[in-house]
């Protein structure tokens, strides 16, 4: 992306400047960027697009003369299959965020108002997910909820168990932005002013702490959304079982199906770019009269 | 307006104790400042009064009742703290506001009485900013309009100006002064800034230790310190070392030179060794013009360095009674130079003794 539009900045910036040639605003882009920085762009950028292109393009061909060049998406978007596994993800999705959150949001605020010393400790189990192999957690959380019948049966056992997968994003999400505010100076002010902690927590922490939580959640969506090995094991047709199933047989919907799911993803991501800078707060700006 | 009273108070953090049988009264609508080095236990003081920190033993009583027992929440005290503490989601307004909603005021009330508290702190105009659009004591402003909101019976400042810089410093603690006088408030302002602490405090609590040194005016504080730490920490002190001549005249011998002690008790037995103070203002220099004798009354000194300071000039002197600090107009001191030998003139009426 970035190297195809480093031509047009560079045009763009000499249309700022009519007078000056267009040679002068490529040699000024040059001597910001060397040529060797542009070259490394290009090879990494060809890595991630060309696939992709390939990809769109398989979704586009195979057709037969006379169908819609959408044909492929419009039999996708067809299966009623398509919609209710998706539905039962952003499903899951959402339990995910919701218990993720009320889990995560008041242990940070406690750990980091009443108890820093278990920060360290809290650093440590907020990766383990990472370090731990993901087999290894999988198969020891189905042995631990198999005499869960009731439970294991349900798609929300996917969420319980997607929790403890996001778990160190949303913490460390939620960690840095606790971090970028002065906590407690912020919770004792409000004490005395004579709020309760938990209102303290609603109307002071909580929107303070508006762009950590919309980034940890967005992330959380995107695990959810994205988890195929558990759901495949407990045998739940989930968004990504239903992508896996149809591309063993059907390889043209599964391209397409592909491609719907990239853009969705990089709906969220832009979602949570917009989001995430609307809700900056800076807490200190530290401007002395 | 309440008056307050901490009974000796203790607190230890681990091995460090911070407070020991802190005891201070202070008179409903009084301006107490607790001034002292860092450590010295002041904010922790306040933070007890405040309700975010509880002493192992003592009492806190606000009008003769003891708080201890309650959440800070519910201790009616408005603070305002040294970092910048105002909510960043809200605007000026609503920060004013914050606690007049907590005590569910009407809306006509909230408004009425947020616009006037700002219009009082001076920043009627920039009721709808947000803290980040505010300078750091534009900030501090809003942040003691926001405590006085809630009409505290106490207002408690934990170094309030200490992050802003000299010019605004200056101008904001006459304000938080003339504010206080204006609402008849009780107020406990804690810093280590002495200058601020004499210049609007009704009285001033120097602290060392965890210890209450002295309680007193700041013409008191600065006049007559009674412990060696308070003679040395508000202000510049000489210390001269002497010897006791005589009980009965009063009589106090330093280096070549005796003098007269005009304190009333002065109880030294002859022979004992004393130490007198006196503040640098106290001590006077002449050029020696003619002959090599310094005038009668007066003693010879060198000069070991001369620091400008604006309307004074601080002087270094070596003197057989030992080093001296004199400040002397600074036209005066246009005629000194280094290593240049002055009469200085030490009044026996200027010099203090210190019991203990």
């Amino acid at each position: 992306m970035s190297v195809q539009t480093t031509p047009v900045a560079s045009r763009l910036a000499s249309g700022g400047e009519q007078r000056r040639p267009w040679s002068y605003a490529w040699r000024r882009a040059r001597s910001r960027i060397p040529l060797w920085h542009l070259l490394w762009l290009l090879v990494g950028a060809l890595v991630f697009l060309v696939p992709l292109y390939a990809l769109v393009q398989y979704s586009f061909s195979g057709l037969a003369s006379g169908q819609s060049p959408f044909h492929w998406y419009l039999t996708v978007f067809d299966d009623p299959q398509f919609g209710t596994s998706f539905w039962m993800s952003l499903q899951i999705a959402l339990e995910t965020v919701v218990v993720g959150l009320l889990l995560m949001v008041p242990t940070a605020f406690w750990v980091h108002l009443r108890l820093p010393r278990l920060r360290p400790a809290m650093d440590l189990v907020s990766v383990l997910p990472f370090v731990v192999p993901p087999i290894v957690l999988i198969v020891g959380l189905i042995a631990f909820l198999r005499p869960f019948t009731w439970l294991i049966d349900r798609p929300e056992v996917l969420a319980l168990i997607y929790v403890v997968f996001a778990l160190p994003f949303l913490y460390r999400s939620l960690d840095a932005g606790l971090r970028a505010m002065d906590l407690q100076t912020l919770t004792e002010a409000a004490e005395s002013l004579g709020s309760s902690t938990a209102r303290t927590l609603f109307t002071v922490v909580l929107p303070n702490l508006r762009a950590a939580i919309i980034g940890g959640a967005l992330l959380t969506v995107a695990i959810a959304m994205g988890e195929f090995t558990i759901a495949s094991l407990l045998a739940f047709n989930t968004y990504p079982v239903y992508i896996y199933n149809i591309g063993t047989s059907q390889s043209y919907e599964a391209g397409a199906l592909s491609v719907i799911s990239l853009l969705l993803t990089w709906g969220a991501m832009l979602a949570l770019f917009v989001l995430g800078r609307g809700g900056r707060t800076p807490t200190q700006t530290g401007i002395i009269k | 307006m309440s008056s307050v009273q901490l009974r000796a108070l203790r607190r230890t953090f681990g091995e460090t104790a911070a407070l020991q049988e802190l005891t201070l009264d202070i008179a409903s609508g009084e301006f107490v400042s607790m001034l002292g080095p860092s450590g010295c236990g002041k904010t922790t003081a306040l933070r007890i009064i405040a309700g975010f920190e509880y002493p192992d033993s003592g009492e806190v009583l606000v009008d003769g009742k003891d708080v201890l027992g309650l959440p800070a929440n519910r201790r009616n005290m408005g603070m305002v703290f040294q970092a910048y503490s105002l909510f960043p989601n809200m605007t000026a307004r609503q920060n004013v506001e914050f606690g007049m909603r907590i005590r569910r005021m009407s809306h006509e009330e909230r408004t009425t009485r947020a616009a006037a508290l700002l219009d009082l702190v001076g920043l009627a105009a920039m009721m709808d900013r947000y803290p980040r659009q505010l300078s750091g004591g534009q900030q501090q402003r809003v942040a003691l309009a926001r405590s006085l909101a809630i009409e505290p019976k106490v207002l408690l400042l934990d170094e309030p100006l200490s992050a802003l810089d000299a010019k605004v410093r200056v101008q904001l603690r006459e304000e938080v002064r003339r504010i206080q006088r204006q609402l008849g408030i009780t107020a406990l302002y804690v810093t280590h800034d002495q200058e601020e602490a004499l210049s609007i405090s009704d009285r001033v609590a120097v602290m060392s230790n965890g210890r209450v040194e002295q309680v007193g005016t700041p013409a008191e504080i600065y006049g007559a310190p009674k412990t060696a730490f308070v003679a040395s920490f508000v202000g510049t002190m000489n210390r001269l070392e002497g010897t006791v001549v005589s009980q009965q005249d009063r009589t106090v011998q330093v280096g070549s030179t005796r003098f007269m002690m005009a304190n009333h008790g002065f109880e030294r037995a002859a022979g004992e060794r004393i130490d007198l103070y006196a503040r640098p203002e106290d001590v006077g220099i002449a050029m020696i013009t003619n002959g090599p004798e310094p005038p009668p009354g007066t003693f010879e000194g060198k000069v070991t360095s001369v620091t400008f300071l604006g309307p004074v000039t601080r002087v270094g002197l070596m003197t057989d009674l030992g080093p001296l600090l004199a400040d002397v107009s600074s036209a005066v001191a246009l005629g000194l130079s280094l290593d240049g030998r002055v009469a200085v003139k030490l009044d026996s009426a200027s010099l203090r003794t210190i019991a203990g």
